[in-house]
């Protein structure tokens, strides 16, 4: 058992980075029965863990199995730790709204992006996969979020992510939203000529170019007391 | 000289008029003839008419018949979606857990799905064509159509949690595809390989080594056995993989423009011929006619004098939309150089234009 709370950090840590969902689970219930802040459990422990994982993933030492089996133990803490998070102060619009486009049902990029995202703080709307144009804006709009981040695999559904820029604009509400576009056949320069704000080529990268846009965001919205 | 008697003359070191070209043409087709891609399904005469029509129009060096890679999956139960005029994406998985996988059975290529239709096409273009271009049927990859029938991600994760289901399922996959490039050499034409979920943008070289390549060489050493030789097609990243892949005995391996032909060269040419890259979507979509044959100029300086040879190609197939300005670019960037490249003059006119 870890002596102290800087090694039960670093416990929770290496569970997610070594995929090992039970102890994630049983560290958090750990930190929970020690009174540990549940907001630093997350940060220090299972976000930590996360953050590495994504580093890993980067320097292809862990590749998308890896990844989704990490982000399995780090959901696995997060549910035990989140009822105990103080309450939020809501100082800041961070939430995502996230799909697949419409024509397209490749999601696991999507997914890892959504991954990385909320291990770095920030509150994701996933409407899923085949999503219609209109609806991202309506979501967007409904949850008051600041960014739209809209991905795909196929060539086929590239238009589509036009398409949510040109009703953003006719409905005159651009400037409320980032829109961010990903996924294998888009480029940098197809974000460009649609006119969106950001293009990121993978799941770290793209929250890179979240905090790039709209600045970080404290985990779970919360400040520690 | 006709595209067969160019890849025989490229084989025995003959005297070429170009390079093999080939602009993979998908569902394009369907705009050559003026159809909706949805009519295609489960109209074998239809597909085939708009591939003899698209290889005259344009005058490539391969004929593929290809709609989707869902076919064998959605022969073994998958849902696929079919958009009035787009291409076909999955709808669903046949399957959502391990233990449903013994319900699952390999195909029989004759009766299920949109199998008979597509072999329909393949027979219908070898008669129509097979005796001046190479023709092929398109074959997903056991690892691939195993993705499609439990979905991406529950695979995924079972590779690391319950690798013994997810050989049980590759197996049934394989015994599909094996029923189903029996259909395809039976129809005159050659089973042509695409594993994209092979990729390492999606799983560990090891991993591929462990799910991938056991599969695709038992098929690959089936289409040998009829005396054929394989393209293997993977998506995305490659480089961790090109021994791997070599070593599935496949003779063509294509690369997709997330990797690097040169570096493919330099790694495997001795071994295997190679084709590619030209980006499917930001130059042969997007792009004009000019990046065109930029990018066919860049690929031919990288790889034309791979030891066993090089197909100018696109890094993948190509989107519906693509222009056929572009497609004729690509064709007339590859006459101009013509044969033998002088890649001096091609450095040359690089420099130049930097």
């Amino acid at each position: 058992m870890p002596e102290n709370n800087e090694e039960l950090f670093h416990s929770l840590s290496d569970a997610v980075v070594e995929m090992d969902e039970d102890r994630a689970r049983q560290l958090s219930v750990q930190a929970v029965e020690r009174g540990i802040d549940a907001y630093a459990a997350i940060d220090y422990g299972l976000v930590h863990g996360m953050t590495r994982a994504g580093q890993l993933f980067e320097t292809e030492e862990y590749f998308i199995p890896e990844l989704l089996l990490c982000s399995d133990a780090m959901y696995a803490g997060l549910d035990i730790l989140r009822p105990h998070l103080k309450q939020s102060t809501g100082q800041r619009r961070r939430k995502i709204v996230m799909g697949v486009v419409e024509g397209d049902t490749h999601d696991i990029g999507k997914n890892l992006v959504k991954i990385m995202l909320e291990a770095s703080g920030f509150e994701i709307v996933d409407l899923g996969r085949d999503i219609a144009p209109q609806r991202f804006v309506d979501t967007a709009v409904a949850e008051n979020a600041c960014v739209i981040a809209l991905s795909t695999l196929m060539t086929t559904t590239m238009d589509a992510m036009a398409e949510v820029i040109q009703l953003l604009n006719q409905a005159k509400i651009r400037e409320r939203f980032k829109v961010i576009v990903g996924g294998g056949p888009i480029s940098q320069a197809f974000a460009d000529r649609i006119g969106a704000d950001g293009y990121a080529n993978g799941a770290p990268s793209a929250v890179k170019l979240v905090e790039a846009l709209v600045g970080q965001a404290a985990w779970g919205g919360v400040v520690t007391a | 000289m006709n595209s067969l008697e160019r890849f025989a003359a490229y084989a025995r070191g003959e005297q070429l008029d170009r390079l093999p070209c080939v602009p993979i043409v998908g569902n394009t087709a369907a705009r050559v003839l003026g159809v909706k891609v949805s009519e295609f399904r489960g109209n074998g005469k239809l597909l085939a008419k708009a591939h003899v029509a698209a290889y005259r129009r344009f005058g490539y060096d391969v004929i593929r018949i290809f709609t989707d890679l869902y076919t064998q999956a959605e022969a073994m139960g998958a849902r696929v979606h079919y958009p009035d005029d787009e291409t076909a994406y999955l709808a669903a998985p046949a399957i959502h857990s391990a233990d449903q996988i013994p319900s699952l059975k390999p195909v029989d290529p004759y009766k299920d799905g949109n199998l008979p239709h597509h072999l329909e096409a393949m027979e219908r273009v070898y008669q129509a064509v097979g005796k001046e271009v190479v023709v092929n049927g398109a074959l997903t990859g056991p690892f691939t159509t195993a993705s499609f029938l439990i979905g991406t991600e529950n695979l995924v994760r079972l590779t690391l949690r319950n690798p013994a289901a997810v050989h049980e399922l590759c197996e049934v996959a394989l015994q599909g595809a094996l029923a189903y490039a029996r259909g395809i050499l039976d129809t005159g034409c050659t089973p042509s390989i695409t594993d994209a979920m092979c990729s390492s943008t999606v799983i560990s070289p090891r991993q591929f080594k462990e799910f991938g390549q056991p599969y695709l060489k038992r098929l690959v050493d089936f289409i040998h056995s009829r005396g054929r030789a394989v393209t293997l097609h993977i998506c995305g990243k490659t480089q961790p993989i090109w021994e791997a892949m070599a070593d599935t005995g496949a003779d063509c391996l294509s690369i997709d423009n997330a990797a690097d032909l040169e570096q493919a060269k330099v790694r495997v040419g001795h071994r295997v011929r190679l084709m590619g890259n030209v980006p499917p979507s930001e130059i042969m979509l997007q792009g004009t006619p000019a990046q065109v044959r930029a990018a066919v100029r860049r690929c031919i300086l990288q790889a034309h004098d791979n030891p066993k040879g090089f197909i100018v190609a696109s890094g993948c197939s190509l989107a519906v939309e693509t222009p056929y300005a572009n497609i004729d670019a690509m064709l007339a960037a590859v006459r101009e150089i013509g044969w033998p490249v002088h890649a001096e003059q091609l450095t040359k006119d690089e420099l130049t234009c930097a």
